[in-house]
């Protein structure tokens, strides 16, 4: 097995993007990856071209938009942002992530100290 | 839910956007690349180590680019659309091939369209009226003509009894009552001093429209308050008299018209498409309350006599209420009401105990077409089945030939990856739409079939409401039939294709003279050339059929004789005038110029009209528990000498026999053998009713048998009256004028009309007939089948020698090379001749041998309804096989004569 890689789920990486968008305001797909490796100290060593099933899926829900405009050294990319939509989304998942993660880290912990 | 819709519609829009957006993904993928690449070069990295970095870390770009478009559109409808391109683009290659199949197609299927237009037609769709699936017949209407007595299954009913079970049978809705028959009345507009024309005009109840639920197109329809006693005349015209015969004149409606003499107000014009309680050739003109029928039908009244059956009856039962629950209190209802009759309408009581009423589902109306065409559509519907099943075969084969030249291309195509299931979708794909092109080319040619099929239907008939345009259910099944034809005519090629090897193929490409398709190949032309042969075998039964009903002795001659039907309003008239009228009459006609003989009688041979009524004889008094009974018809002077019937011993009605004279009768053959066995029967003496009357008639003459309703069964005891010594039943009066003709008699009508309107403008003429064609039009059933059985085997034998003129042909060209070295050896060209041949016919053969055990089940299957032959009549089996083998061996010596042909030099070099 290879060693310790975190296995990214579809819906995480989704989920990842919305906030990244939610944070940062409108990204190309390099910045958006970048952003990711970073956020997660290159935990996350990923092939930077997933990123895009997921911008398709995101954009198909309609929690993103995307339009062509000029990147930061005058380049031509398409430059994600997030809807309203996403926002809501975003807020929703995010506490039911935390739920969760919240359940899952009780139902850990009392596995080990029990 | 809407999350859903939504990545449908963005992928639908993906999808058509094509290949603009995989344009744009792969700017986007290049830009990000770009960045990537300029990062690394800030890390110092040499421009082209910072581009190949770039790429590891992106990953593979066109697995990237496939996924986004695999996720961007709709992936399967793409292979689908590329299937169809590729499909069409094969068809538009070979225009032959695919002309071809579209033509065996479209007959196939156009066969089977037009035989489901008219099952559709005739057997499912319902009546145009609201909610038809509430409606019940009470009774199962099998049952016509009886006036009187007991009715095995309860079906008709007195006006008094309808009255009865109208008010009392809170099951029902409401129950309308209508003539079990439609007669003709003479109606003319009385504005205008325009001929009186016949109607077909329908006595029906005052709720007779809205138990159906129908409406007027204009004006009103009847209401219960038109069918009162007294209340004004008053009758509703159908949508299409009014719009034909009157030309759609709004001043119609409201205006009168004199039916039979009586004023009558026309208050309306019936909803477009409504054409009466049942489905038949010239349905109802008028509606007219059964209130007014003493006064238009003032002969023979039956109106107010509880003991009179004479009307069908059809309810609308609530929902909440089962058929069997209301037929139970029908039935009680209707029993007690006949034993508090007097007489008890001529029921016994243990008769009436065991009556039997059933309720049948009224959706279709009153069953009028049904009853003769239900037997013959499911014939026929067979029949056609089996030949698309032959068209299937013939597709089939081509596509397997077609296959097994492509074999390199498809083995290429599997030894590169292409997934069996793929391969099969794409072969299913073009066959369907070969189908799909064969069933557009079928409706068209359905729609023609069906004008013709129903001209036979409807033999002389005006008009029939049947449309032959197809309607969404024909179109519905004409699709249904053609996908379902493609996906099985294309699943042997695509099989037998799917499973080629590739390695083998690309080894040695088309070196053997074996290959798996020839298996499936013959197994085809075994079945074309079994169904051929039981479709031949069928045609030839019902025409032979056909025949032998149309040219029987029926005991009476057709030639040059013309029947004249006419409604006779004589209820004027005192029966002492009829003499002198009865005698003009016919001294008219028979001067009109070619007439050789004329005669009058009440009714003519198989004109579906019968009148039999119980005789007493004297000196032979009916035994108990017996009934004697016997047809009866009133006739003129020189009717056996008009209609060719032949005098077989004592003397014809004639001249003599006047009212006041001694009363006398002819009898049938079948009449002096039934009751004068062992006897003389010049001399006895017999009456109508019971022993009081036995003294009534004294028999002169004895006729030839002659078939006058069912010319599948013996003719009927019958005994003939004179015209004016006849007094049961009006038979004083005469509907029926015959003729013989000299020359041509087409053009007579004009004369016979102003000939009959100069003596009484009272007399309409129905219609003019000759005699021949009135007997023909009892066979339209008959004829429909043999007719189309025998177009349908003739259709199914042209394709099976198309198919096995292919499969030949295409043996021949595969052998080419195999001949050429025979040839080379010496082998001379009549042995290849009748290799060839020998090839060929052995599938024909082995079709034969499966085809006659299924030729003579299917003949054992028809068997009741062939008259005059067996079902395995040798003539018929023999002359069907020798039609098969004849043309099939015509078939195939077309190619086994170019396989003799082939030059040998050529063929080698051609390997």
């Amino acid at each position: 097995m290879a060693e310790d890689k975190p296995v990214i789920l579809q819906g995480t990486l989704d989920l990842m993007v919305l906030k990244t968008l939610e944070t940062l305001g409108p990204l190309h797909g390099y910045g958006i990856a970048r952003r990711i490796e970073q956020i997660s100290e290159d935990a996350l060593q990923l092939n930077q071209g997933t990123i895009y099933p997921s911008l398709t899926r995101l954009l198909q829900k309609r929690w993103i938009s995307a339009a062509w405009g000029a990147s930061e050294n005058n380049r031509k990319a398409k430059f994600y942002s997030i809807t309203k939509a996403g926002r809501k989304q975003l807020a929703h998942e995010a506490r039911s992530w935390e739920r969760i993660s919240g359940v899952i880290g009780r139902v850990l912990r009392t596995g080990t100290s029990g | 839910m809407l999350g859903w819709l939504r990545i449908v519609v963005a992928r639908i829009r993906g999808w058509l956007s094509g290949r603009h957006a995989d344009e744009e993904f792969a700017r986007e993928l290049e830009s990000h690349l770009e960045m990537l690449a300029q990062e690394n070069m800030r890390r110092g990295m040499a421009p082209e180590e910072a581009r190949r970095t770039a790429r590891m870390r992106l990953g593979g770009m066109t697995q990237i680019s496939e996924q986004h478009r695999e996720m961007h559109t709709l992936p399967l409808l793409e292979t689908l659309v590329q299937d169809i391109r590729y499909g069409l683009r094969t068809l538009r290659k070979s225009p032959g091939f695919t002309s071809v199949a579209v033509l065996t197609l479209a007959l196939g299927i156009g066969a089977n369209t037009a035989i489901f237009t008219l099952v559709h037609a005739v057997l499912l769709k319902p009546l145009p009226v609201a909610y038809p699936e509430q409606l019940y017949n009470l009774g199962d209407d099998q049952n016509c003509c009886s006036l009187g007595g007991s009715q095995d299954s309860f079906t008709l009913f007195s006006y008094p009894l309808y009255k009865e079970i109208r008010d009392h049978t809170p099951e029902f809705s409401e129950i309308a009552a209508f003539r079990s028959h439609v007669p003709r009345l003479s109606v003319r507009r009385s504005t205008s001093d325009s001929f009186a024309e016949p109607f077909r005009s329908q006595f029906v109840s005052g709720n007779y429209f809205s138990m159906f639920g129908v409406g007027a197109f204009a004006g009103r329809t009847l209401t219960p308050a038109d069918d009162e006693p007294g209340a004004p005349n008053v009758a509703v015209m159908s949508y299409r008299t009014w719009q034909v015969r009157f030309a759609a004149d709004p001043s119609v409606i409201g205006s009168q018209m004199i039916i039979d003499r009586q004023p009558v107000t026309v208050v309306g014009v019936a909803a477009p498409s409504f054409f009466g309680e049942r489905l038949v050739g010239d349905p109802a003109e008028l509606w007219v309350p059964l209130a007014s029928e003493p006064k238009l039908m003032p002969i023979g009244t039956h109106l107010n006599d509880s003991d009179d059956y004479w009307l069908y009856a059809i309810g609308r039962l609530r929902p909440e209420v089962t058929p069997i629950q209301a037929q139970a209190r029908l039935k009680s209802e209707i029993q007690q009401w006949i034993a508090a009759r007097p007489k008890m309408s001529g029921y016994r009581p243990d008769e009436l105990e065991k009556m039997v009423l059933t309720l049948t589902p009224a959706s279709g109306g009153v069953r009028g077409l049904q009853m003769d065409y239900a037997e013959p559509l499911r014939f026929l519907t067979v029949v056609s089945a089996f030949v698309l099943l032959i068209a299937c075969a013939n597709i089939a084969n081509l596509l397997l030939a077609r296959c097994t030249a492509s074999r390199g291309e498809i083995a290429v195509r599997v030894a590169l990856g292409a997934s069996r299931g793929r391969l099969v979708q794409q072969v299913v794909t073009e066959s369907v739409l070969l189908a799909l092109a064969g069933g557009a080319a079928g409706v068209g040619l359905a729609f023609l079939g069906t004008r013709v099929i129903l001209l036979l239907v409807f033999r002389g008939a005006e008009y029939v409401p049947i449309e032959a345009s197809p309607s969404i259910p024909v179109l519905a099944f004409a699709f249904a039939l053609s996908v379902a034809t493609g996906v099985i005519f294309g699943m042997a090629p695509a099989w037998a294709g799917s499973h080629a090897r590739p390695a083998e193929t690309l080894r040695g490409a088309g070196r053997s003279t074996t290959d798996r398709s020839r298996v499936p190949q013959r197994a085809l032309l075994v079945l074309q050339a079994a169904l051929s042969l039981v479709l031949l075998v069928g045609a030839g039964l019902a025409t032979e059929s056909l025949r032998n009903l149309e040219n029987q002795r029926f005991g009476f001659k057709t030639a040059g004789r013309l029947v004249v039907r006419v409604d006779s309003d004589l209820g004027g008239y005192a029966p002492e005038r009829l003499p002198s009228l009865y005698q003009e009459l016919q001294e008219r006609l028979r001067a009109i110029p070619g007439v050789q003989s004329a005669s009058l009688s009440m009714y003519s041979p198989m004109e579906r009209s019968n009148w039999a009524d119980p005789i007493s004889i004297a000196g032979h008094p009916t035994p108990p528990g017996q009934v004697f009974a016997s047809s009866l018809n009133s006739v003129s002077a020189r009717y056996f000498e008009t209609i060719g019937t032949r005098l077989v011993r004592g003397r014809v009605i004639d001249e003599r026999d006047m009212p006041t004279s001694r009363h006398v009768a002819v009898i049938s053959e079948a009449f002096a053998r039934k009751y004068f066995p062992n006897e003389e029967a010049l001399g006895q003496h017999f009456g109508i009713g019971d022993a009081t009357h036995a003294g009534d008639y004294e028999i002169v003459g004895i006729v030839e048998d002659a078939k006058y309703i069912d010319a599948r069964e013996a003719a009927y005891v019958t005994a003939f009256l004179p015209l004016l010594q006849a007094r049961e039943n009006n038979s004083n009066i005469f509907h029926d004028i015959q003729l013989l003709v000299a020359g041509p008699a087409e053009n007579l009508g004009p004369v016979i009309r102003r000939e009959l309107a100069s003596v009484d403008s009272n007399l309409t003429v129905i219609r003019v007939t000759r005699f021949d064609e009135q007997v023909a039009e009892n066979f339209n059933s008959e004829r429909l089948v043999a007719r189309l059985t025998t177009l349908y085997g003739l259709l199914a034998l042209a394709l099976a020698c198309v198919g096995l003129y292919g499969v030949a042909a295409y043996t021949v060209t595969r052998r080419t090379s195999e001949i050429g070295v025979r040839m080379a050896l010496g082998a001379p060209s009549g042995s290849i001749l009748a290799m060839m041949l020998r090839v060929a016919m052995a599938p024909v053969m082995l079709g034969l041998l499966v085809g006659l055990p299924l030729a003579l089940a299917g003949g054992r299957a028809i068997a009741s309804q062939l008259y005059g032959l067996k079902s395995y009549d040798s003539v018929v089996l023999g002359t069907a096989v020798l039609v098969l083998l004849a043309s099939s061996i015509l078939a195939a010596l077309i190619p086994a004569r170019r396989a003799a042909r082939i030059d040998p030099m050529t063929a080698l070099r051609y390997e």
